[in-house]
């Protein structure tokens, strides 16, 4: 046996270049320059076809305009949303399915009859369907940038501050609304247990239009499946024929029967409600508003009004109490803001969306506060 | 960590930024053993245990037989540690269920309770790759590595610690001695590779992943059309997963400098199964070629006994992949094929008369067939899943036809870059749109269902 190899390798000698061994018959070899033009015309496409599909596919006019329910996850047609909103000078109303209208038609929101008051159209939807606080922060800093100096008008459901696993502080893993949106990594959630690399793509994905633009597709085109996915349901369809570029409508059909919730055999609740000051929810409403007055918007909050029929008194009580402590918040900071009224018990679909006449109504109260007038005629 | 997840990308970039700024140091090998063992240790931090145990055992063996007058008795410890580590992790549970039915076939009212050990990624990788090592030794093929830090990096070198290529000492080992030289053409050769293995992952073989997985799962429900495309359509998922692997891990080898040997060389164009071995898994078939084929006589002693080895050696390959009957079958199925391609290979007729077409048609059939025993949960599945092909009738099989032109492209790629019309494919413009095709298919169109590699199991 010889013995070779004995004296230790001088660590700061570079090898002499190993011969190559066959690259791998199918494999693709580019070189530098290559892939600098790959580079180049990646990025390109990458870029453009995002902004081309915006000119092709047009988005629906009308001023009680909302995200169909079925997109409800759709944040690139949201931003188009947002965008338009920002064009035509719109005041954009943002919130979860309170504010889009979960129990009313497109024709019976709050934006609607804020608009019928002011006999204008000023007012946009963008409320987004299971948008809860810590959601609603995800999309305001990823999908709502265009908003930047204009009015926002901000829902504040304090349903969400209602339990721990509403407030997602549990230890004990949630289905969650709208998980692309909420934060993946600071601060963390309990509750929400994705794995790393799942969170990790969702941040890339939030980043990227065209990683979002592809989500749209997926969700404007085929069932909200990825290509090869929707491929194996619908093996001998033409993807492409799928494919069309007209406006998706608004949704006007009622997700459910408007019933007020005593008639839906919903019984008064004792619900326990939590601490404002620990609340994740309301600690990221308050992000919110903060982001929002540092893109420049001028903030308008509307607090509830909750269904408090629906509570035993001494819930009422603490929710009373938790009101407070946001209104508190809202006035030391200068934000102008509502409370409005609480409703008639028949004008509540549920805890704390009202029906119809329950919107027309609080469209009224707020007209009639000072404060929204004044922050109306500021615009 | 999966290469084509989003954590190994940062992994990449810190791994290899530090990397390269360790180059005028001697640390920089020290540094490659780290982040093997970080890489290695993201599945299961138990699991780094055993591989520096093997490791530690394998050179602590080499150091023990240099020189040394029980050279084979050294040899025989680590032959039999790895083995011993190989068979209790993956053979244990098999070992025991097979000594429980023959104990109640036999009326013995007594069983051994069943190991509950969980199978370590990559063990029958890297055992594989430190026992060449010792045996290369052994036979005075190599010098001894006497930086146990660069005899552990060799073991456990991240790009190929969990599904190979099974690299040699002879090959790998000197090229740990010094900081590799990296050229501008080894970064842009190890990015081809990587994009195109990422694109048979994710793109190829995660899709027909989709199709194969529910009908395999229950046979009983789908009828012949759709059982035999499930088995063609999982000829190419394997392929693609494989292959894939093997693609991204030489390319981020190469990024770093390092040239690991090609394992997959267009396998479904071969046209026998002598020619498919040398196609298919090409690291692992030439390491049973070199150390079990060869030792137990190779070709040298007769037509019998070169046909007991190949068997042999083809049916210990078949239990490497996995501790089941289906593929110990699977085995000794390609055993038999490769003997009779062998033997109708020297016939005139055949071996001239019958076109190269006839050949490779005939050989993806049959390794099709092959691979029913090796996708099949048990014995029984596949049995039916052969049975249901010849007797169930025509359903509709429901294949996408989007699949179809994937698969049929790549095929035809691969037929025209083994033709004299290769030029085609060739030439600059071609290959760039091809990658950027790739690339934009990848940003658009798949899911992010970060399936693993089916390798990762065996």
């Amino acid at each position: 046996m010889t013995r070779q190899n004995t004296t230790p390798p001088d660590v700061h000698a570079e090898s002499p270049a190993a011969p190559d061994p066959p690259f791998g018959s199918n494999a693709i070899r580019l070189n530098s320059r290559q892939w600098t033009t790959v580079a180049l015309l990646t990025v390109v496409i990458l870029l453009a076809l995002p902004r081309l599909w915006m000119m092709l596919e047009p988005l629906a006019d009308g001023p009680d305009y909302r995200l169909p329910y079925s997109q409800s996850e759709d944040y690139w047609q949201y931003a188009r949303l947002v965008a338009r909103a920002k064009s035509e000078r719109e005041i954009a109303v943002i919130g979860d399915s309170v504010i889009w209208g979960e129990y009313v038609t497109p024709r019976q929101t709050l934006t609607h009859y804020l608009n019928e008051q002011e006999a204008s159209a000023r007012f946009v939807n963008l409320g987004l369907n299971g948008a809860h606080p810590l959601a609603l922060h995800g999309l305001v800093s990823s999908h709502a940038t265009a908003l930047q100096d204009e009015p926002v008008l901000v829902h504040c459901n304090l349903l969400w501050m209602s339990s721990p696993e509403r407030d997602l502080r549990i230890e004990k893993e949630l289905p969650l609304n709208h998980a692309r949106l909420v934060s993946q990594f600071v601060p963390s959630l309990r509750c929400y247990k994705a794995p790393l690399a799942e969170r990790m793509g969702i941040v890339v994905d939030r980043n990227l239009a065209v990683r979002g633009w592809a989500q749209h597709l997926r969700i404007a085109f085929f069932d909200g499946l990825d290509i090869p996915s929707w491929t194996l349901e619908h093996p001998y369809e033409n993807p492409l024929a799928q494919i069309e570029l007209a406006a998706a409508p608004s949704d006007a059909k009622l997700r459910h029967a408007q019933i007020p919730w005593f008639d839906q055999g919903i019984g008064v609740q004792d619900t326990a409600w939590i601490d404002l000051e620990t609340s994740l929810q309301w600690q990221a409403l308050r992000r919110t508003i903060d982001l929002l007055q540092a893109r420049g918007n001028r903030v308008f909050v509307v607090v509830g009004p909750l269904n408090e029929h629906m509570l035993t008194p001494a819930s009422r009580q603490r929710h009373l109490v938790l009101r407070e402590g946001v209104e508190s918040w809202l006035r030391g900071r200068n934000i102008p803001h509502a409370s409005p009224p609480l409703l008639p018990s028949d004008e509540y679909a549920d805890s704390s969306h009202p029906l119809g006449a329950g919107y027309e109504r609080l469209a009224q109260a707020l007209r009639d506060k000072h404060e929204f007038g004044q922050w109306l005629e500021n615009d | 960590m999966l290469f084509h997840t989003w954590p190994f990308l940062v992994f990449f970039i810190a791994v290899y930024t530090i990397y390269l700024a360790l180059k005028k140091t001697r640390y920089w090998l020290h540094w490659l053993l780290v982040a093997s063992y970080f890489f290695y240790g993201w599945w299961n931090p138990l699991y780094l245990l055993l591989i520096v145990y093997s490791t530690l055992l394998d050179y602590v063996a080499v150091a023990r037989m240099d020189g040394s007058r029980h050279r084979k008795l050294w040899l025989l410890v680590s032959i039999v540690n790895n083995l011993f580590l190989l068979g209790f992790f993956k053979y244990a549970g098999f070992v025991t269920e097979n000594i429980n039915a023959l104990l109640a076939r036999t009326g013995v009212d007594w069983h051994l309770s069943s190991p509950s050990v969980l199978l370590p990624v990559g063990i029958s990788f890297y055992t594989f790759q430190s026992m060449s090592y010792t045996i290369d030794f052994y036979r005075g093929d190599i010098p001894r590595e006497r930086n146990f830090v660069r005899f552990a990096a060799f073991v456990s070198l991240f790009p190929q610690l969990v599904a190979g290529p099974i690299e040699r000492a002879r090959e790998l080992l000197p090229q740990l001695n010094v900081f590799p030289r990296i050229r501008r053409e080894d970064f842009t050769d190890g990015l081809s590779l990587f994009v195109v293995g990422l694109f048979k992952k994710v793109a190829l073989a995660d899709y027909l992943a989709a199709y194969v997985e529910p009908i395999y799962a229950t046979p009983d429900r789908f009828g012949a059309p759709a059982l035999l495309l499930a088995t063609f359509a999982f000829a190419w998922q394997i392929y693609f997963d494989f292959s894939g692997y093997t693609d991204m891990a030489r390319g981020v080898a190469r990024m770093m400098g390092f040239r690991l040997m090609v394992n997959f060389n267009n396998p479904y164009l071969a046209t026998s199964l002598g020619d498919f071995w040398s196609r298919w898994h090409i690291s692992l078939s030439t390491w049973f070629r070199d150390y079990v084929y060869l030792p137990l006589g190779g070709s040298r002693r007769g037509a019998w006994l070169t046909y007991r080895n190949l068997f042999l050696t083809m049916v210990i390959s078949g239990l490497w992949h996995g501790a089941a009957w289906t593929f110990v079958i699977w085995g000794a199925l390609h055993a038999v094929a490769t003997m009779a391609t062998r033997q109708a290979e020297r016939s005139y007729w055949y071996h001239h008369r019958v076109p190269a077409f006839v050949k490779q048609t005939l050989v993806f059939g049959f390794v099709c067939f092959a691979w029913i025993f090796f996708r099949s949960s048990n014995l029984g599945d596949a049995v039916l899943i052969i049975t249901r092909i010849f007797s169930a009738g025509w359903s509709d099989p429901r294949f996408p036809l989007l699949a179809l032109l994937l698969v049929s492209s790549v095929w035809a790629y691969q037929f025209v870059i083994e033709s004299p019309a290769r030029r085609y494919v060739e030439s600059n413009i071609f290959r760039i749109v091809i990658v950027v095709l790739m690339i934009v298919y990848l940003c658009i169109i798949p899911g992010s269902r970060n399936e693993p590699f089916l390798y990762f199991q065996f």
